[in-house]
This record gives structure tokens, C-alpha cells and sequence, in this order.
């Protein structure tokens, strides 16, 4: 009999080990249980795709929004042109179940707000196609836990081991980085080409922001985006400026009525880049990684005294399974506005 | 004043008059007579230039009415249409100094003289107390005068009225008669229409019967208007009875 | 009633420009608002505030909102309909599809508000290229509908660019810019716009009487010396010039231009002559209101749309009640 049980408990554990077979607990607190190999894996949304990317680029079908030529320039020649798949997430479906099914898909991946209106579709399209669908936490410090459950769920756990190792530390070294800062400057985030959309207190838009310390100007208002007028950015006065919007980026030097604000007479107004995804603020996903040492260095210029370049270029190696070439890195940074003249 | 020859009238691809032909002059009074749907309406709006003729001529005052503009048309002519409701509650003087719109530039208001002008033609048809009442308070019988009123306020050589006693009722009919003689007396030419032969007795000097888009006769009244015709016209038997003094009247035989 | 009604709207007008002037939430004391006025110098940003922010936001209010009111009053008066507004042949939409595509090619403001203004003409062109070309039907009527099915037509391409759009960053921009707003209005913006602006509504203006024969049946009309056709394109030419431009600077504002001509018939009747120049005031002062409380009730901007939809309804409700005239 203690034989028996003995083989039954080395069996359970044999094959609870066995790699691409373990049962995995998402986010929404759902149990995944993938097929023993998954090859395919159909990422829901452009932060979803990057994770899988970053683990296993092989295995990812196809990209939410096909790349254009100057995004596809900074990945590996074929994943450049993957094929465009669709959104399946609960921000505006674009996707078609019977394509995701004709990908011949393993495992359905989104990564992002976890809440019960995404947890339900989540269900809702696994038992539509019967196909496992996990659902992970799209926060910036959620990201290692992500890697590490995703990385189990495809079968690539000492991948998703080192990235997720990696992204800690670093993690890690901006929040030393950062509590050695003795000022924290007033930023204001200004989206949309007049500048005046901006994000409230605990939006997610300003999640990097907030993981810096850094005090969002607007956050007297909720949460969530909102229009706010230019008399009240006046009054809160920021001492920085960030933006995502080329366009008003231009013409904040132009408008007379934007000069009485710190920010502007300071030139401290700062354009985030966006190649191949943006680093500031969208899509909500590890890119982000790269705002915030860009914001850090515009922010804690002393604090954050390493060379942009280089984390830049890791970032791209490891999850993009690319390094970007001197002139990538020239256009990337010396685009204007993305960093002080 | 107007001149109509070998007029055909209809709608686009239709004709439905032909040979229409006579003319009016300054203090005329011409009736037209004739059954529903024979083209009074139509002949009407031909002549006012609404409808394009099929044929034949119309002049008013020595010019082709095709060459003239429709405000030169309107300083001419007056159009008191059938009454209809009122969609918006102008008051009837604001009505009224519609019909000033030909006198004045494209950029103007009314000014005084054409405060006095509607005033004039209020007071001259007797409802000169309705002025300052909504058009959609007031009776159907009133709203045809104000719309009388209108028509004269254009200041017209010519007055068109299409069928101006319909739903009034009888005292009504009466005043508006009386009007159409009083105006006449004042030199302008009258053309209007009507269902009852009785009217042309009572004010036209002359009468044209239309049917079927034909003139059937036009002439004095007491010759055209006899029972062959009146039969011809509304397919019914009727008596003309002469009351002595110039005076006729139509009776219909109504078997008991 | 008349010169009571001019006085009262003209007043109330004046006195919300100076409130406007006065607040927002940067706080201006009375007496620096006063050294702006003047021109003398000011500590600080309560120059730019009074002179670049408030100034042309006052200003674009009072004009987006006399140009709507006299939009909707025309529309009123010539489709005979008390509901009308000055979308009935789709110029709103048309802008809104012109904004949503410089939103989803990333332009500029600029653009954005120049592809607006073009998306509102072309669109009323269509619709009136159409309509006129349905023949042996009521023009007015084949206005209409044609002006219902473009907009519908319209309506389903802005759908499906905003399915289309990011939805991380042009899709809000997108709705921002649907519902309406008057807090980006620079100096700049009240310099193009005004003469557009003015193109449209001073000629209406001058044919405000004239247009009073639109109200009659179109035979009445044309027998009273009236081109109904021309009157009627030109009072459609100028309508849309007005609304196109005021769409273009301040999104969609809704209700101004179906309610205010309403309180301002049911007040002076529906002589234009009198209606236009009191719907214009009361359209101004409706929208200098609703914008003021717009910017100053909470930290982040209220869409305008909401506010004239929540005070208009009920205000124009009691003053239905109140009136003894009929429409």
C-alpha cells in the first residue's frame, strides 16, 4: 500500500513538473489549464504580445495591429510580419473568434485590467472556443509575477525566469533610484493635440509617474482620463511637462498662452517616443519600463546618472530580441523633444 | 391689362387645357366657372406664372409674363389663393405686409409707408380691428379677408382670386362678393373663380366656363350661363331664372 | 413685449460677460481683472488668463452660441417644423466625420478643425445636391430625408473609425472631441473663425424679414415676388457657413440651437425680423452660461452638450407653461 501511494505521489510529481502541463492561477484567480504543449499562443492585446514575445518569440501568431515598416524595423526580420490577428480584449474588439481558432491557437494571453468585466469575457471566449484564456495584471510592478505564471503556462519557465529576474532588478534599482530624490517635481501629462486631456489621480495612464513619485498635477480630479482647461494648468503651474502628442508638442512653443506656465518657460516640456511601442503611457504594458528611466532621467536628472542608450538597447535585447542599430538609437533619442537640448 | 392667347396649361407632362383664350381689362370682372377638377386652379397658376404654359401666350401689360421677374410679376398681380391654416401665429397686420415684399429691396424691412400701405388695405376690407390678433385666432371667413388684404397691399393692377368664397359661410360669401365689386370700382382687374354660377351673376361682368380644360363659352353672364350649358359643365339640370332688373339666379331641380 | 424682451436678453447678456470674466479657477480678484481691462500691468500669469484663455472662450461662446440659435431659427422657420435643429441636413455630422479623420491621421488642431469645417460644407452640399435632384417630391421634404439618410450614412463612417481608431490614444481623443468643448479656444482660433462666422450670419441678418415668406406655402411665396429657391439656398448657405464654423472650434453643442429659438418665439412671436436678433442674444448668453459653469463647477471640464441638455430642458419647460402664445 505505501508502495502504491509512494508511485502515485512520484507520478503527481513527475507530472505536475512536467513542463507546459502545470495548472497556473491567473490573475482573476481562474484556474489555466494548458495542453501539454503549447506551441501557439494568441496574445490578446499589444501589452500580452509583448510578454510572449519577449519569452518565446516563435511561439506568438500574430500581432493585434499589423507593424508598420519603421516598428517592424526593430524586431527580428520574420516577427516584423506576423500577421494581424485583431484586439480581443475588452477595450473595442476587433478580433474574429473564428480567426483566432484558424491560428490554431494554444493559449489565449491578455495582459491588463483584471476586473470582472474582463474576467468574464475571458470565460465567456474559453468556453466559446475551448481554449485556455489567462488573464494577468497589466501593472508595471505586476510585471515579474506576469512573466513567471505566463512563462509556466507556455512551457518556457527559465525564460520567463531570467526576464522576469531582470525586470525585478531593475524595478528595484529606480525605486533606490528614486527615494534618493530629494525633490519630486509637480508633472503634468498632457495627451491629445491641445495638450488639455490629462489623467487624474491613480490613472492608469500615469502609472509611471506615480511609480516615480513624481506629483501628477492634475490629481485633484479622478481617476481616469479628463479634459481640464488651460486657466487650471496655469494655476497648478508644473514644473515638467510630458506628452505623447507630437503635435502639441510642436505648438506649445508657439501659443502665447501656454508661456506663463513653468514648464514652458523652463523648456522642460518633453515628448515620450513611441517606437516600435510607446514608453510613456500606451499600450499599458512592460514598454513601460523604458518611461520611466526616460521620465526619471527628465525628473531626477542626478539620481538617474546612467546611460540611456544602454538600458535602451538591453530592454530591446531582451524583449525584443533585438538590438536597435546606432542610427535606430540616434533617431529614437535625437527625435525632438524626447530629450533636453 | 392681361391678355391670354390659345393658352395650354397643365403639369409637367400633362396637359390638361387647351385654346384658352381672353383678356382683361382695368375694372373687369371676370368669373370662371366650372366643375372640380377642371382646371380653374391650374389655369390660374399658369397665368400667375407659378406653372410653365404648355403653349400659346399670356401678356400682362403690354410685356410677355415670361420675361418678366416674379417681384415684377408681384407688383402686378395680386394672388389671394384659397384660404388655408396658419403654421405660425403672425398677427394679421404682420401677415398683411407680407404682400409688401415686392416693393421693397432684398435687404429691407418694412417702413412706415408700408405700415400705412397694410394698414389701408386692412381698413378698406373692414377687419382693420384684427390686426394686431394671430392669423390662427381668428375665423376661416377672416383669414380670407386678410389674405384679400395681403393680395392688395402688393398694390396690383391685377387681382386673382382662386375660389375666395369656399368654406365661408353664407354672410361671409356676401362681404367678400361686395368686396370684389367695391375693388373693381377702384379700377382693378379681377379674375377669380368660383363653384356657384350665382356668383358671376352677382359680380362678373363677364363669365368663362371651362370644362375639361376647354373654354365652353365666355361672355356676359346672362348669355352664357343657361341650363344647357350649366348641364354640360356639371352634368346636372338646373333652371336660370331671370328676377327682373338685371338680375338671375340658378335653380337646380331636385326631384322630390 | 418686444423691447422688453431685447432689454432684458441684452442685459442679462452683459452681465454674464462680466461674471465670465470674473471667474474660473485661477482666482482673478476684482481688481486685477480691472488693471487687465485697462491695460495696466499685472503680477504674474492674470494677464495670459484674462486676455488668452478667458477672453477668447467668453468670446467663442457667445459667438458658437448666437450661431447656433440663429441656425435653429432659421431651420425652424423654413422646414416649418418645431424640430428642427441646425443638423437637419447634417452639417454636424459632417464636421464630427471631418474631426474624427484628422483625429485618426493625427493632425494637428489646426487640421483637425479645417477637415471639421469641410466635412460640415461638403456634407450639407451632398445632402442639398441630392435632395434637389428628387424630382416630384415636396422640396422641403426631399431635404429632409435626404438630410436624415447622409447624416445616418455619416454617422456609421464615424462608427467605424472609431472601431478603427487606438484605442489607447485616438479613441479618446475622438470622444473628447464628440462631445464638445470650448476649453481649448485660442486668440488664433477666434481669428479665423470669426470671419467665417460673420460670413454666415450677417447676411441672415440683413434677409431676416424676407425670410418670413419662407413660412408661407412656396406657390404664396413665389406669387408675392419671393425666388424661393434662392432664398432658400442662400438661408441653407449661411446656416451652414455658421455651424460649420461653429463646430469646427467647439465639437458638438447640443440643444442650443433647438431650444433657444423656441424661448425666443414663444417671447417676441415669429416675425424673424424681431425672432433672429432676440434667438442670437439668448443663444449667446444660454451658451456664455452653461460654458462658465462648464470651467468652474468641478477640477476637469464638463462637456457642454450635457450641461444645456440638463438646464435648457427644464428651463424651457417653464417657460412653455408660462407663455400664452401659441407656436
Amino acid at each position: 500500500m505505501r508502495r502504491v501511494s509512494r508511485l502515485f505521489f512520484l507520478l503527481a510529481f513527475v507530472w505536475g513538473s512536467c513542463p507546459g502541463q502545470s495548472a497556473v492561477t491567473d490573475a482573476t484567480g481562474r484556474e489555466i489549464r494548458p495542453p501539454a504543449n503549447v506551441e501557439r499562443v494568441y496574445a490578446a492585446g499589444p501589452p500580452a504580445g509583448m510578454l510572449v514575445f519577449a519569452i518565446a518569440p516563435g511561439k506568438l501568431t500574430g500581432w493585434t495591429r499589423s507593424m508598420r515598416p519603421n516598428e517592424a524595423a526593430f524586431f527580428p526580420e520574420p516577427y516584423g510580419q506576423l500577421p494581424e490577428l485583431g484586439r480581443l480584449t475588452g477595450r473595442g474588439n476587433t478580433a474574429n473568434v473564428e480567426v483566432v481558432l484558424k491560428a490554431k491557437t494554444d493559449l489565449i494571453v491578455d495582459v491588463g485590467s483584471t476586473g470582472e468585466t474582463h474576467a468574464s469575457l475571458a470565460n465567456q471566449v474559453q468556453q466559446q472556443t475551448r481554449i485556455p484564456y489567462a488573464l494577468f495584471d497589466g501593472r508595471i510592478e505586476s510585471t515579474p509575477a506576469a512573466l513567471r505564471a505566463l512563462g509556466r503556462l507556455m512551457g518556457d519557465p527559465a525564460a520567463a525566469e531570467k526576464l522576469a529576474a531582470w525586470y525585478e532588478n531593475e524595478l528595484k534599482d529606480l525605486k533606490q533610484r528614486v527615494a534618493r530624490a530629494s525633490s519630486h517635481p509637480l508633472v503634468y501629462y498632457g495627451r491629445s493635440p491641445s495638450g488639455l486631456q490629462s489623467g487624474g489621480k491613480g490613472s492608469i495612464n500615469l502609472e509611471v509617474l506615480d511609480f516615480l513619485g513624481a506629483r501628477n498635477a492634475a490629481a485633484a480630479a479622478r481617476p481616469g482620463l479628463a479634459t481640464v482647461s488651460l486657466e487650471q494648468v496655469i494655476l497648478w503651474d508644473p514644473e515638467v511637462i510630458l506628452t505623447t502628442d507630437p503635435n502639441f508638442w510642436k505648438s506649445v512653443w508657439t501659443e502665447p498662452r501656454w508661456r506663463s506656465v513653468k514648464a514652458v518657460a523652463a523648456k522642460r516640456v518633453y515628448l515620450s517616443p513611441h517606437l516600435p511601442f510607446g514608453w510613456f503611457d500606451f499600450p499599458p504594458g512592460a514598454n513601460r519600463l523604458l518611461g520611466a528611466w526616460w521620465a526619471g532621467k527628465l525628473l531626477y536628472p542626478k539620481e538617474f546618472d546612467f546611460d540611456l542608450r544602454v538600458k535602451v538597447t538591453e530592454f530591446h535585447r531582451r524583449f525584443y530580441h533585438r538590438e536597435p542599430t546606432k542610427a535606430q538609437l540616434d533617431a529614437l533619442l535625437g527625435e525632438p523633444g524626447v530629450l533636453p537640448q | 391689362m392681361l391678355d391670354v392667347q390659345s393658352l395650354a396649361f397643365g403639369f409637367p407632362g400633362r396637359t390638361i387645357g387647351r385654346d384658352v383664350s381672353f383678356s382683361l381689362g382695368a375694372g373687369e370682372v371676370l368669373c370662371v366657372l366650372g366643375p372640380n377638377g377642371g382646371g380653374k386652379t391650374t389655369l390660374f397658376r399658369t397665368i400667375l406664372g407659378l406653372l410653365t404654359r404648355h403653349g400659346g401666350s399670356i401678356t400682362l401689360e403690354g410685356s410677355a409674363l415670361a420675361s418678366l421677374s416674379r417681384a415684377e410679376i408681384a407688383r402686378r398681380v395680386g394672388y389671394v389663393p384659397q384660404g388655408h391654416s396658419a403654421y405660425f401665429a403672425y398677427t394679421v397686420r404682420e401677415f398683411v405686409l407680407m404682400g409688401r415684399t415686392a416693393h421693397l429691396g432684398v435687404f429691407a424691412s418694412p417702413a412706415k409707408k408700408d405700415f400705412a400701405v397694410a394698414d389701408q388695405a386692412l381698413e378698406s376690407l373692414g377687419i382693420a380691428h384684427l390686426a394686431d390678433k394671430p392669423v390662427t385666432e381668428i375665423s376661416g371667413g377672416e383669414r380670407q379677408l386678410a389674405l384679400v388684404a395681403r393680395a392688395l397691399a402688393q398694390e396690383p393692377k391685377l387681382l386673382v382670386l382662386d375660389e375666395p368664397t369656399a368654406n365661408l359661410d353664407f354672410g361671409n360669401q356676401v362681404r367678400v362678393l361686395q368686396r370684389i365689386g367695391a375693388l373693381a370700382g377702384s379700377g382693378i382687374a379681377i379674375l377669380f373663380s368660383s363653384h356657384d354660377p350665382d356668383h358671376a351673376f352677382l359680380c362678373a361682368r363677364r363669365a368663362l366656363l371651362l370644362a375639361e380644360g376647354r373654354v365652353l363659352e365666355i361672355g356676359a353672364p346672362r348669355e352664357v350661363i343657361r341650363a344647357d350649358t350649366l348641364e354640360r359643365m356639371y352634368g346636372v339640370s338646373v333652371k336660370v331664372i331671370d328676377l327682373g332688373g338685371g338680375a338671375h339666379t340658378c335653380l337646380p331641380t331636385v326631384g322630390r | 413685449m418686444t423691447r422688453i424682451s431685447y432689454l432684458a436678453a441684452g442685459g442679462m447678456l452683459l452681465c454674464l460677460v462680466a461674471v465670465a470674466f470674473a471667474v474660473g479657477r485661477y482666482p482673478v480678484s476684482l481688481s486685477e481683472l480691472l488693471s487687465v481691462l485697462t491695460g495696466q500691468p499685472v503680477a504674474g500669469s492674470v494677464e495670459t488668463v484674462v486676455l488668452q484663455v478667458r477672453g477668447p472662450r467668453i468670446l467663442a461662446a457667445l459667438l458658437v452660441g448666437a450661431a447656433l440659435a440663429a441656425a435653429g431659427t432659421a431651420y425652424q422657420g423654413m422646414f416649418r417644423n418645431p424640430l428642427v435643429s441646425p443638423d437637419i441636413l447634417g452639417v454636424s455630422t459632417g464636421a464630427a466625420l471631418g474631426a474624427v479623420l484628422g483625429i485618426f491621421l493625427s493632425q494637428g488642431i489646426l487640421f483637425i478643425q479645417v477637415f471639421a469645417f469641410i466635412g460640415g460644407l461638403a456634407a450639407v452640399g451632398l445632402v442639398y445636391w441630392i435632395g434637389s435632384r428628387l424630382r416630384g417630391h415636396d422640396p422641403l421634404l426631399a431635404l429632409v430625408l435626404t438630410g436624415v439618410v447622409i447624416g445616418t450614412l455619416l454617422g456609421s463612417v464615424i462608427a467605424l473609425l472609431k472601431y478603427l481608431a487606438d484605442p489607447y490614444n485616438q479613441l479618446p481623443a475622438i470622444t473628447y472631441w464628440l462631445l464638445g468643448s470650448l476649453a481649448s479656444i485660442s486668440p488664433k482660433e477666434i481669428l479665423y473663425s470669426i470671419p467665417l462666422l460673420l460670413a454666415g450670419l450677417a447676411p441672415m441678418l440683413l434677409l431676416r424679414w424676407r425670410m418670413n415668406l419662407l413660412a408661407l406655402p412656396d406657390d404664396e411665396a413665389r406669387a408675392l415676388g419671393v425666388d424661393v429657391r434662392r432664398l432658400r439656398t442662400l438661408v441653407v448657405v449661411c446656416a451652414t457657413l455658421m455651424t460649420a464654423s461653429a463646430v469646427a472650434i467647439s465639437g458638438i453643442i447640443g440643444w442650443v440651437g433647438l431650444l433657444i429659438p423656441h424661448a425666443a418665439r414663444l417671447l417676441v412671436g415669429p416675425d424673424f425680423g424681431r425672432l433672429l436678433p432676440l434667438a442670437m442674444l439668448l443663444g449667446a448668453a444660454f451658451l456664455l452660461a452653461v460654458d462658465t459653469l462648464c470651467r468652474t463647477i468641478a477640477t476637469i471640464e464638463v462637456p457642454p452638450g450635457v450641461l444645456t441638455a440638463l438646464i435648457g430642458t427644464p428651463f424651457f419647460l417653464w417657460l412653455f407653461a408660462l407663455a400664452r402664445r401659441r407656436w
